[in-house]
């Protein structure tokens, strides 16, 4: 069986409070995680704006996370509540639309989570390198 | 069918009061089986007015078209009332606006009319190829009744009537100050027949179906514009700073258009269609908004539009949303 | 002129013999919408149609054009590209969109030659297709058009029962017809007497009409009248019309990059759009709906003439037909005539 070299590209938004300091601490411990993933910090999983995603998926990335503080903790009270309710209508759109839905994945880590996060982080990488390369709608810049 | 006088006879009444600006409604287009948005500005005007099933347009998106220019020393804002006619579909339209806090009821006065069905301009002028002008066109109970050029032609609702009247579940109007004809009775439920045949296909045949439909897109924004709920100061398009689609027109930034747009109207698009009617391209849009209608239906038991005092879908959450997909 | 005539079922052959020296562009039929695309086949046209959604404008002047690529950096650098110069041929374009491409070479051939659009359009033959069904709101007759008429295409034909009657209009056209010289046959007096037939029941069958005599000046003379404000409150701004219009012509320039190339790409921009005018300081000289309505029936019937003697509208009767509220431009002007000052 041939080995499958496609380096996925994961864009990670994740919130400040919780699944930020969650990755920090992965790191800090010393615990592995593959470094398909790059990861923009933001204040909450909230001001994540579905349109971030489509972006990220046009610019070149392979699949999407969006990290956020469990149901109850948000350091803004109720965030990741309309973040829930977003990503999940978004995944359901691009389902319909023949984009795979799981490339796009939501999960909660909290700040005392690394080992969680390192384990969503080899879910999420191995599941979009089985998908493949995102070619349907990433921009192909050839002006 | 409402009766066309006491249409205009209530219409008067609104114009001749002191506080309103304006009612529009619908008149006599200027060729075929045109009918074109009628403002009514005075008395003299009223006469013009009609209500029959070719009245396509969502008149809703006008009291959204309203402009706050800038004005002379001196110069005070009109901030009179504008009068609306609306049919069921507008009228959700309007409800849904008031939930958002786009409108305030007491800026409008509403004449509800009862609709049984409009006719889809596509099909009629297929079937009447090069029609000048139309005489009169009324409706009995299974037939429109078209009388052209000395000919009357009695026609079957089912072939000219637009498809989203098919399962239309508000014939009435949901919101109306004052309301001119007789209630439909109903007990359409709705219809998602299509959009689940579409779902059970496999993936690559989805995309490939809608990458023919968005290699068609020439992005004129019509659908944008045409559109009730479609009234942000600065379309995320249109800004710059930063740029979220660029202006190319290519499968990658048009998809990126349509899935945003139909984003955006997750929870707010009632449903009627003036986006599909008006796309020079043909693109399907009902197929992808009633996609979400049904998903906001199953995944949060939401329907937009009903009650002005409902709050909008994704301002609102319930602690045990499904979120079987969170890992 | 030279005056030709072919059998319709000789079309094909017509066809495969431009094929090999010419990229073809004709009406294909899309999902029940008329397109003008590239073609490699005679199958693919379709010529049961009154016009097209998109007019053939957007062969020559592009959507979506790359003028040049660049790489950015502290010392940028530009590449400028190649101009597709390949040998193209429009089948099947009406003569009024064949006129509206007439009326685009005095903008783009004015003081600046712009190279996009000139390389193009010289290297490209147009063969027209009189008009046999005008549809309802085809209007060219009232702008100096003609259904039938070869002023402004290289080639015509014209449909006068099982043949097309054909007239060679200029070089380019000759030139296309030499290669073929066999295929064709020498027209007689009862050919051409059934093309004037054809092009004169076209011209009964219009049915509109707008008045244009010196539109120019009178519209010069209510430029601040109320006339406008009314036709204005029904406007959507969603810019069909200007999609649509075989003559507009504005466009945006955006510079497009990656992290490490980029390009500075032309696209269509439409006057319509509130955001069209806006200036940098934040300033808008056209902020109502008003403003921008009454610009553009302006700038094709009063600033256009103005400047090359020509009207900057064909009567093709698109914007008429796909405006979502009814604005009917015949209206408007008619109307506009009315005026009194």
């Amino acid at each position: 069986m041939l080995k499958n070299d496609f380096e996925p590209n994961i864009v990670a938004f994740l919130c400040n409070w919780c699944s930020y300091a969650g990755a920090d601490l992965a790191g800090t411990s010393r615990i592995e995680y593959p470094p398909n993933v790059k990861i923009i910090r933001v204040m909450c999983s909230g001001r994540v704006n579905p349109m971030f995603v489509v972006n990220a998926l046009q610019q070149g990335a392979d699949g999407v996370l969006i990290g956020g503080c469990h149901p109850g903790d948000c350091h803004y009270v109720q965030g990741n509540y309309f973040a829930r309710r977003r990503i999940a209508v978004l995944k359901k759109l691009l389902e319909y639309l023949g984009i795979d839905e799981r490339r796009v994945r939501m999960t909660w880590v909290s700040a005392a989570e690394g080992k969680k996060f390192a384990d969503v982080i080899k879910e999420v990488t191995e599941d979009v390198r089985k998908l493949g390369p995102m070619q349907q709608i990433r921009r192909t810049n050839t002006w | 069918m409402v009766d066309q006088k006491k249409l205009r006879d209530e219409a008067k009444k609104i114009i001749t009061r002191e506080d309103v600006k304006y009612l529009v409604g619908w008149e006599k287009g200027t060729y075929g089986f045109q009918m074109t948005p009628l403002f009514v500005t005075s008395s003299d005007d009223v006469e013009r007015l009609v209500f029959n099933p070719l009245c396509i347009h969502n008149l809703a998106v006008f009291p959204m078209l309203e402009e706050k220019l800038p004005l002379r020393k001196g110069a005070h804002e009109d901030t009179r009332k504008i009068g609306v006619v609306v049919k069921g579909c507008d009228s959700r339209a309007i409800v849904q606006i008031i939930q958002e806090k786009g409108l305030e009821k007491e800026n409008l006065i509403l004449i509800g009319v009862p609709c049984n069905g409009v006719i889809d301009p596509k099909k009629i002028n297929k079937r009447f190829f090069h029609q000048t002008k139309t005489d009169d066109i009324e409706e009995d109970d299974k037939n429109f009744i078209i009388k052209t050029d000395g000919k009357t032609h009695k026609i079957p609702k089912d072939e000219l009537i637009m498809d989203k009247c098919k399962t239309c579940e508000f014939p009435n109007p949901v919101i109306y100050d004052i309301f001119v004809g007789e209630k439909i009775k109903t007990s359409s439920k709705p219809d998602y027949k299509e959009i689940n045949s579409f779902e059970k296909k496999k993936l690559d045949e989805k995309w490939s179906y809608w990458e023919s439909q968005f290699e068609k897109c020439i992005r004129c924004y019509a659908c944008r514009d045409v559109c009730p709920l479609c009234y942000c100061k600065e379309c995320m398009v249109d800004q710059l700073n930063p740029q979220w689609v660029r202006r190319s027109v290519n499968v990658s930034e048009n998809a990126a258009w349509n899935i945003m747009r139909a984003f955006h109207l997750a929870g707010r698009c009632i449903g009627c269609g003036e986006c599909e009617r008006v796309c020079p391209a043909g693109i399907p849009l009902t197929k992808l908004n009633k996609k979400l209608e049904k998903d906001v239906l199953e995944l949060f038991e939401y329907k937009p539009g009903i009650k002005a005092e409902d709050k909008p879908l994704l301002s609102i959450f319930k602690p045990d949303d499904p979120e079987e997909f969170i890992l | 002129m030279d005056e030709l005539i072919i059998t319709k079922n000789k079309l094909k052959d017509v066809i495969n013999k431009i094929k090999l020296d010419y990229t073809i562009f004709a009406p294909t039929n899309v999902d029940n919408i008329i397109l003008y695309r590239q073609i490699n086949d005679f199958s693919e046209i379709s010529l049961d149609f009154c016009n097209s959604k998109v007019p053939p404008k957007s062969i020559l002047f592009k959507q979506t054009e790359t003028m040049f690529k660049f790489k950015p950096g502290v010392k940028a650098k530009i590449e400028s590209i190649d101009i597709p110069n390949s040998k193209n041929v429009i089948f099947g374009i009406r003569p009024c969109d064949a006129k509206s491409l007439s009326i685009l070479d005095n903008v783009f051939k004015d003081d600046y030659i712009d190279p996009y659009f000139v390389t193009k359009r010289e290297n490209t033959v147009l063969i027209g297709l009189s008009c046999t069904q005008p549809d309802v709101n085809c209007f060219c007759t009232s702008l100096d058009g003609n259904p039938a008429g070869a002023d402004d295409v290289d080639v015509l034909l014209t449909d006068i029962g099982d043949k097309y009657f054909i007239e060679i209009n200029s070089k380019k056209g000759s030139e296309l017809v030499k290669t073929m010289k066999d295929i064709f046959s020498n027209a007689t007096t009862d050919d051409k007497k059934k093309k004037q037939e054809v092009e004169k029941k076209s011209k009964d069958n219009i049915t509109r009409n707008m008045k244009t005599e010196n539109i120019a000046s009178k519209l010069d003379k209510i430029f601040e009248h109320d006339f406008w404000k009314n036709i204005s409150l029904k406007c959507l701004g969603c810019g069909i019309c200007t999609f649509q219009c075989p003559t507009c012509h504005c466009f945006d320039m955006q510079d497009e990059t990656t992290l490490k190339d980029g390009a500075r790409v032309r696209v269509w921009d439409t006057c319509m759009n509130p955001e069209y005018t806006i200036h940098a300081s934040g300033h808008n000289p056209r902020p109502a709906r008003m403003n921008r309505t009454r610009n553009r029936v302006y700038h094709k019937f009063n600033y256009y003439p103005k400047n090359y003697n020509v009207i900057a509208c064909v009567g093709c009767g698109r914007c008429v037909n796909d405006c979502p509220v009814n604005i009917d431009i015949i209206d408007v002007i008619n109307q506009a005539r009315e005026v009194k000052t």
